[in-house]
């Protein structure tokens, strides 16, 4: 009896070992407990393998060599360690030349740390703790289990860090010299950063020194071509007023405008809010109505207050312009927050009604929720052809997160139970949908370091990375994209993903293709993209249209929508490469042959539609199309006269295919 | 040094003031036998001379409504203008500050609790001036602006008045601008593009569920004593004496502190400091309620409602995983944005572009001294 109870006791302690101060002497372990009375070997970890960057001053090591293979967890989250603010390392390699194997920080209860990790028969691994935080002491545990492979995240992430870049505002991620490569901007107080990026990989940095701006983009940025001249200009939302910074027709230097209005921005964009090919700026205003400022068509933007989010308190936080209703405008969201009673918190959709004129349809399309949001991430969750919304809490207090169906008749349903948001606890006040894991399915990136990636049937699966949120771009062209977090690029490691970037340049439309709505097609249906500028809370995000195709190794076309209202189609793209298109140079549209115009009449009809002058094109064939571009109608037959019996009333577009290869289309409204 | 040159100030002004606050005195008793009713339009023209007509105010000028007599720019209270300051006051980039209650006459304030504002009566007004001591290079002294709210039937009206350069006189603007300022703080030059607020800025700290309110003006930060022209007094004993409040106070008042007076305790202070510096967006019905914080000093008995061991909802970086850590700033949110000057980042949102490095050492200090959760 006597002897058990000592064996248990033993046991039952943890072993309190002096740990070794450096990595030359550093302690082997096995599995068990073990005490570190302080922090304070002379041996300072520099590689670091978790987060929160280097401020440590020393470190304890031990060596673990396991004797099986095993899955092995090492925490300090233990009783023992009640308080303890610690973080670990551990390696492969010898003293000197480690390389991580695992670590952590924080991943503990309060700010202890665990991390488990896969390791081999035979090999010794190196554990180091160092004092980031405090040298005071603490107990951590080793435990061996067998071994679990870990879920295959759907893409990793390398840190890639830019020594070069400098400056205040690192927030943007967007091509700036019309190579559709995505540049590194990063904004300062009087000069602008540029890192442009070359079709070789490298970067060409360029500091530009600036007037001393009025104001700075303290809470927001967008960019844009507001005067067509083929470099971009930035818009800086500051707390107080909006700057302009309009680039040179050499794109090396910029000229400031600043509004003299006072305005507490927030998100803004830059969007062709009046529909005349010429982009125009918004900017969320946080205590008072919504402004923008209405281009010229010389890139002279006048200031607008009214008809886009009149709350008198404000409260508008993030706007997204979106087509959620496929007619080919852009309609606005407004993610709203507001403290107190107030109803400034309510989101709000303004619908474009085409004619320059919003319509509050917020309580009509169920969108009208108090949750305090900064931001809400739109996509096509469902592939079916309508922007479906997942509005990010940034606290719960008046609801947590929801994601919103588009039904596509105007209104939205409540999806989120179910969708995994309803079990994310994380708040954040960015929310932004890409499709990074390019399986063919958007995913949102918002709180937590969390990118939730989407399943295609608005159910959503957490995985946590070393990064925030950040802009997002490709910065190395490989059609995966990349998370930008100051001065340092986490570059997606690719996947096995088949893909297509779909660059836009405008020529009757705004030059960056803002509004444009682009389409694929191909064995997966449908997917689509809005091209915005300005799209969660703070970041400028690539111009560029990307999207995943999962392991499918063709699109049967891409169907881009301008907002002048041009359709360019192109078919069989090659994939896992950029494809550049011209407003216009794949054109959907019937034209004049031998001065004679191919026109469809009547139009809008009921029964039959006829096109004129239809004898003088070598046709092939006739397709009629949905706006959802839906097939619905197909005829190799020479008849200029055409039966609409069957066709729901609606609008669509015709499609002749000529024998030489060419194609016109006109659209027209079944009754 | 400015501290001393802020009590001379107030002594100027107690010197000036002296034959007014007498006759005022004198008419103390009339005064009391007037009934308290609250007169739907207040009399236009006081005995006094102050003027506010609800009808016309705002006023385009500052010296149009008679608060102060003699050269403007000495803001010598004329009769029935009672200066008051609160324990703690709002850092405003270092910018001092006067403050003046008027009431009509036969008009009261009446208690509702320590920590609420006054229930003031419909024609009352609250004026605040800033200023600057030691204004490079001449080193004189530069008034910015005045800030005035008014009662009305229907609410809270804000006016604020800009100072010219001639400081004779201040001009009605309520569009908000800009005025740099350089001046020498404790032996020290500092320099700011100060902020004159336009009327949505006002209004985003002085409401309560969007309605308008003054702040300062509670109890709770007047229990301290002032040094009037005619003797030192509490403020609100002697808010009472002149007619301007109602004798309902309770016995004790639950009350704040100076936060720079080091012989209170460290937790008083820096509660004070919250609450005058904070509460006004971090408590419930106000701009920021949504986030866990309730700064108010009525609430931060409970340290919790400090961020003590809360987690941040938002997120600036994986540093900062406490909104206050026990003993370690370095891992708490709010030392953060009460250091950063980026307009997104930092705290106060408002009011502040320079770093009050008094009130971040208080901070710390606090920090410190709690070393644990509870």
């Amino acid at each position: 009896m006597k002897i058990n109870f000592t064996f248990f006791l033993l046991l039952g302690m943890p072993v309190l070992s002096q740990a070794q101060n450096t990595c030359a002497t550093a302690v082997p372990i096995t599995a068990g407990t073990y005490a570190v009375s302080a922090v304070d070997g002379t041996d300072v970890p520099t590689v670091i393998c978790a987060t929160n960057g280097t401020g440590q001053t020393a470190g304890e090591w031990y060596t673990y060599t396991p004797d099986a293979n095993y899955t092995v967890t090492i925490t300090t989250d233990l009783a023992a360690s009640a308080g303890a603010d610690t973080r670990f390392h551990v390696y492969s390699g010898v003293c000197g030349a480690h390389v991580c194997v695992s670590g952590d920080d924080d991943g503990g209860s309060g700010l202890t740390s665990t991390a488990s990790f896969n390791v081999t028969n035979g090999t010794t691994y190196t554990i180091a703790f160092d004092n980031r935080w405090t040298s005071a002491g603490f107990s951590f545990e080793l435990t061996e289990s067998p071994i679990v492979v870990p879920p295959t995240p759907p893409i990793t992430f390398t840190a890639n860090t830019f020594p070069s870049i400098s400056g205040t505002y690192g927030l943007a991620v967007t091509d700036m010299n019309g190579d559709f490569l995505d540049d590194i901007v990063t904004v300062s107080s009087s000069s602008v950063q540029i890192l442009y990026q070359q079709i070789s990989g490298a970067f060409i940095t360029t500091n530009i020194p600036t007037t001393n701006t009025m104001f700075q983009p303290s809470w927001s940025m967008a960019i844009g071509d507001i005067d067509k001249n083929g470099f971009n200009d930035m818009l800086y939302g500051s707390g107080n007023g909006v700057t302009f910074m309009k680039a040179n027709a050499t794109g090396t230097a910029y000229t400031e405008v600043s509004g003299t209005e006072y305005v507490f921005c927030q998100r803004t964009n830059f969007v062709d809010i009046n529909n005349d090919g010429n982009l125009d700026a918004f900017s969320c205003h946080d205590i008072d109505p919504n402004v923008y400022y209405l281009n010229d068509g010389s890139g002279n933007l006048t200031f607008h207050q009214g008809g886009l989010g009149d709350h008198p308190e404000g409260g508008n936080y993030g706007s997204i312009w979106t087509d959620y209703d496929n007619d080919g405008d852009q309609d606005l969201f407004i993610a709203k927050c507001r403290g107190g009673a107030s109803t400034a918190k309510i989101n709000e959709l303004h619908r474009n009604n085409g004619d320059g004129t919003f319509t509050d349809v917020s309580i009509a399309s169920n969108m009208a929720d108090p949750i305090q949001t900064w931001s809400s991430a739109w996509n096509d969750y469902n592939n079916d052809g309508w922007m479906d919304g997942v509005i990010g809490a940034s606290s719960t207090d008046d609801g947590p997160h929801k994601v919103m169906k588009n039904n596509g008749n105007g209104t939205f349903s409540d999806v989120t139970a179910g969708s995994g948001w309803d079990t994310n606890p994380s708040l954040n006040i960015e929310h932004v949908s890409f499709d990074f894991d390019n399986d063919g399915f958007t995913d949102v990136l918002g709180g937590g370091n969390k990118i939730m990636f989407g399943n295609g049937d608005f159910t959503f699966f957490p995985m946590v990375y070393a990064f925030s949120n950040g802009a997002i771009g490709d910065l190395n062209n490989d059609g995966f994209l990349d998370i930008r977090n100051g001065n340092t690029v986490y570059m997606s490691d690719k996947n096995d993903n088949n893909w297509i970037t779909i660059n836009l340049q405008g020529i009757e439309s705004n030059s960056n293709g803002i509004g444009a709505r682009v389409e694929i097609y191909g064995a997966w249906g449908k997917q689509i993209r809005d091209i915005r500028s300005g799209d969660g809370f703070r970041y400028m995000n690539t111009l560029n249209a990307h999207f995943g195709i999962g392991t499918a190794t063709m699109i049967d076309s891409i169907m881009i929508k301008w907002p002048s209202g041009h359709i360019d189609q192109v078919n069989n793209p090659t994939i896992n490469e950029p494809l550049t298109v011209v407003e216009g140079s794949h054109p959907l549209s019937l034209l004049e042959v031998d001065g004679k115009k191919i026109a469809l009449y009547p139009n809008p009809t009921m029964d039959y539609l006829t096109i004129e002058n239809y004898d003088l094109l070598d046709a092939s064939s006739i397709q009629i199309y949905t706006q959802m571009g839906e097939r619905v109608f197909e005829t190799q037959k020479k008849d200029s006269k055409i039966s609409l019996t069957g066709l729901a009333s609606g609008r669509y577009f015709l499609v002749i295919q000529t024998k030489n290869g060419e194609k016109y289309s006109e659209s027209f409204i079944k009754m | 040094m400015n501290q001393q040159r802020t009590e001379t100030n107030r002594l100027i002004i107690s010197v000036c003031a002296v034959s007014a606050f007498a006759l005022m005195l004198l008419l103390i008793p009339s005064c009391k036998k007037k009934p308290t009713v609250e007169p739907i339009t207040p009399p236009v023209e006081e005995e006094t001379g102050v003027s506010v007509d609800l009808t016309t105010v705002p006023y385009t000028k500052l010296s149009d409504y008679r608060f102060f007599q003699g050269d403007l720019k000495n803001q010598t209270p004329a009769e029935r203008v009672i200066p008051y300051e609160p324990a703690s006051g709002l850092f405003t980039d270092y910018a001092h500050k006067k403050r003046f209650i008027w009431l009509p006459t036969g008009t009261q304030a009446t208690y509702i609790s320590d920590s609420e504002v006054l229930d003031l009566p419909v024609g009352a007004a609250l004026i605040k001036t800033f200023y600057y001591d030691d204004v490079q290079p001449a080193g004189n002294t530069r008034i910015i602006e005045t800030r005035i709210m008014i009662r009305k039937s229907s609410g809270w009206i804000f006016a604020n008045y800009v100072w010219n350069t001639e400081q004779t006189e201040a001009y009605l603007d309520s569009n908000g601008s800009y005025t740099n300022v350089s001046w020498m703080q404790n032996g020290q030059p500092k320099s700011t593009a100060y902020r004159i607020p336009n009327q949505t800025e006002c209004h985003t700290c002085h409401k309560i569920n969007d309605q308008p309110i003054p702040i300062g003006i509670k109890p709770q930060n007047l229990n301290t004593d002032y040094a009037y022209n005619d003797g030192t007094q509490n403020q609100l004993q002697k808010l009472i004496a002149v007619g301007y409040l109602q004798n309902t106070l309770p016995g004790n008042i639950v009350s704040t502190v100076n936060y720079m007076d080091q012989t209170k305790s460290i937790d008083e202070r820096f509660r004070s400091y919250v609450d005058i510096n904070c509460a006004h967006c971090h408590s419930e019905g106000k701009h920021c309620d949504y986030r866990p914080m309730r700064l108010a000093f009525s609430e931060t008995s409970d340290p919790i409602n400090l961020g003590l061991c809360v987690e941040p909802e938002e997120f600036i970086n994986s540093n900062l995983a406490y909104i206050i850590k026990p003993n370690d700033k370095n891992r708490s949110m709010m030392y953060y944005r009460l250091g950063s000057t980026l307009p997104s980042e930092r705290m106060p949102l408002l009011g502040r572009s320079i770093v009050h490095d008094e009130g971040l050492q208080l901070l710390e200090d606090w920090i410190s001294w709690k070393q644990t959760c509870n």
